[in-house]
């Protein structure tokens, strides 16, 4: 039985798994760099160790150094979290080499799952659907053409090495894909050695569905319904909710059933999510497993009632999953909202810095998720998520309402955030109707929106700045004396009038 | 005295009409009468009730022609001498006009990793003259303006903090 964990993340979600190490009366170690001296998980854990420099390469990705931290504080088990080494299958080897109850798949598995061709290749021989395409690496142009005149253009081309959309290119006709094919292949070459490139259907209006899995030792398996992630940018999660705007029952129970086939054609184990593209037309096909707890799994423990960080911890222990798929129903409504630190009208750039005040909202169905407090800071080194603001209602429209209301409470001062621009999300009608796709910002010109919601919202506070401004001119002067403390002197006036 | 809030190029006229004791006072902003009571004043941040409903305001810059501050949460910037503006900014020199018109600065805290044009390269604005990352994402910075390069400040793999200048576009 798990009795320690040492969680090798930081930020928001290093919190969240000592949330549920505290709830279950085991023991967290957290880990640090030089620049998270004053973070919150490290004053958060039971025990805090210091791994190395500011650069994740020298410390969140040191991975001797983390199993020699867990190893020497009495740690049984490590925590990934997210990003960092949560999907490196050689450090969930490490871990399993030093006798580390390393939470999450085998290092198999998670091969299995992160090369693209081979999970391909495991997926149609399971019988998921994936998008149209070469069923393995294309090694010459006449062979790509083929596939293409078979699939239909427009097609891409993509490079085995890349992800978060590099590699990619589109092409429209066999000239566009002689050349760049060419171009791919020599690139590819350059860098790696050789050519690995692949071609797929291009999709152009499509919603990103995602199911949450979870597979014990013993081959149970199930999934905990889908998130939708539509709205994005640069290919990257802003929004995502459960359920989808378009998933039925009937749906959810066929799709779900495919993500669980997708989870036990890997052999995977632990909670995981198998991510969908769907199409107008009700198609969905599989694009890929993460291999870990994903940035937006509250949304789920919302609607299911579970605490993910604990069936993850229960399935490593070796337990059975104690509930079967004719046990769980959607409750309600959950909407997550990713509160980054980033300039929108930068092209989303990073905004870096002390906070120096900060105001969480809480209220009925309200949770954040974050490592804010008034004087922390964000750091250029790492992700840009602070925040991950959560709303639940016992239907769409309510936990929409929870959410606009919600993100108005939430101040962060010292940074810029996404919050002006998801509170214009929320309200558009598009976003109301769930009229969602991946393009959704530019389908709907929402900066342009957002550009007019922050002139009205500047009008309707004028006269309240203004006021604030004259009498500021007069504190200069000296005609007011600071007054730190005020007397509740004014609201007993106020009543009597 | 007549403002302009920046945030919607709008004009608003606000005085102080009379200040009674006990830090109330009578204001007349766009040509309203409202009654404003301090709760609690400090150079950094007033609260106040403004005739019956409670605000709060935060001071974030403040020179003898702007004033930004955070009122109710909603960030807004005034121009405190609109029609002198236009003058002061264009014939000065000094501030930061000059600056902004030679020095490409960075608005954003970053590692070099790319710089895209060598001095002396005639170069459009919306050209980008160097590639930084920050928080794991690559942002290309792009010329303001038309110009030729004059001189580059900064090298590759480098560090640059917020307002760092680039380089100097002429």
């Amino acid at each position: 039985m798990i009795k320690k964990i040492l969680i090798a993340n930081r930020g928001e979600i290093a919190i969240r798994v000592i949330k549920t190490c505290n709830a279950l009366g085991i023991k967290s170690v957290a880990v640090y760099s030089d620049e998270d001296v004053n973070s919150k998980h490290v004053k958060m854990a039971t025990e805090s160790y210091h791994i190395g420099a500011a650069s994740p390469s020298q410390s969140y990705l040191n991975m001797e150094k983390i199993v020699e931290t867990a190893i020497n504080s009495g740690a049984d088990a490590i925590h990934p979290g997210y990003g960092f080494l949560s999907e490196n299958a050689d450090f969930a080897d490490l871990c399993e080499k030093k006798k580390l109850n390393f939470i999450g798949p085998s290092g198999k598995s998670m091969r299995l799952c992160g090369d693209k061709m081979l999970c391909k290749a495991a997926m149609s021989k399971a019988q998921v659907p994936t998008v149209p395409g070469s069923p393995g690496i294309v090694e010459e142009v006449e062979k790509a053409l083929d596939i293409a005149n078979k699939i239909g253009y427009p097609v891409l081309l993509k490079s085995v090495f890349g992800g978060g959309g590099r590699g990619i290119r589109l092409v429209h006709n066999e000239k566009e894909l002689r050349q760049a094919f060419e171009l791919a292949s020599g690139e590819s070459k350059a860098a790696f050695g050789k050519s690995a490139l692949f071609v797929e259907k291009f999709l152009p209006k499509i919603r990103h569905i995602e199911f949450q899995l979870a597979r014990d030792k013993h081959g149970n398996a199930v999934h905990i319904f889908e998130r939708e992630c539509s709205i994005q940018r640069r290919h990257q999660k802003l929004i995502e909710m459960s359920p989808s705007p378009v998933v039925d029952q009937k749906t959810r129970d066929e799709i779900g059933q495919l993500a669980v086939n997708a989870a036990i054609a890997v052999d995977y184990e632990n909670a995981g999510t198998a991510e969908f593209l769907r199409l107008d037309d009700g198609t969905f096909y599989f694009i890929e497993i993460n291999a870990r707890l994903q940035v937006e799994h509250p949304v789920t423990e919302l609607v299911s009632g579970l605490d993910l960080v604990k069936l993850q911890i229960d399935i490593a222990n070796g337990e059975p999953i104690p509930f079967k798929q004719k046990d769980l129903k959607v409750n309600g409504c959950a909407i997550e909202c990713r509160i980054n630190a980033e300039d929108t009208f930068l092209d989303f750039a990073p905004s870096t810095g002390k906070i120096t005040d900060v105001d969480i909202p809480s209220g009925p169905g309200v949770r954040v998720d974050t490592y804010l407090y008034p004087g922390s800071s964000v750091s250029p080194y790492y992700d840009s998520l602070m925040a991950k603001l959560i709303t639940w209602g016992q239907n769409f429209e309510e936990s929409r309402q929870r959410m606009v209301l919600a993100l108005s409470d939430f101040y962060i001062e010292g940074v810029e955030t996404a919050i002006p621009l998801y509170k214009t999300i929320l309200e558009t009608q598009e976003f109301i109707k769930g009229d969602l796709s991946t393009d959704f910002l530019d389908r709907f010109k929402i900066l342009d929106r957002l550009r007019d919601d922050l002139k009205n919202e500047a009008s309707k506070k004028a006269d309240v700045a203004l006021a604030a401004t004259l009498i500021h001119s007069e504190f200069l002067k000296n005609k007011i004396t600071p007054r730190k403390e005020h007397s509740m002197r004014w609201k007993t006036q106020l009543d009597r009038h | 005295m007549k403002f302009k809030l920046e945030n919607t190029e709008e004009n608003l006229d606000g005085e102080i009409l009379q200040s009674l004791s006990n830090n109330e006072f009578v204001l007349k902003i766009k040509g309203k009468e409202l009654n404003l009571k301090i709760l609690s004043m400090t150079h950094e941040k007033i609260e106040f009730m403004l005739d019956s409903t409670y605000h709060i305001a935060k001071y974030l810059e403040n020179n003898t022609s702007r004033i930004t501050l955070v009122a109710d949460g909603v960030k807004l910037t005034f121009n405190k001498h609109p029609d002198l503006d236009k003058i002061v900014y264009k014939n000065s020199g000094s501030e930061s006009a000059m600056d902004s018109q030679i020095n490409l600065k960075s608005q954003i805290p970053g590692r070099v990793v790319s710089i895209n044009v060598a001095v002396g390269d005639k170069i459009k604005q919306g050209d980008v003259v160097c590639v930084l990352e920050s928080m794991k994402m690559q942002v290309s910075i792009k010329s303001h303006k038309d110009g030729a390069v004059k001189s580059i400040k900064i090298k590759q793999g480098a560090s640059v903090a917020k307002n760092d200048v680039l380089a100097e576009i002429e």
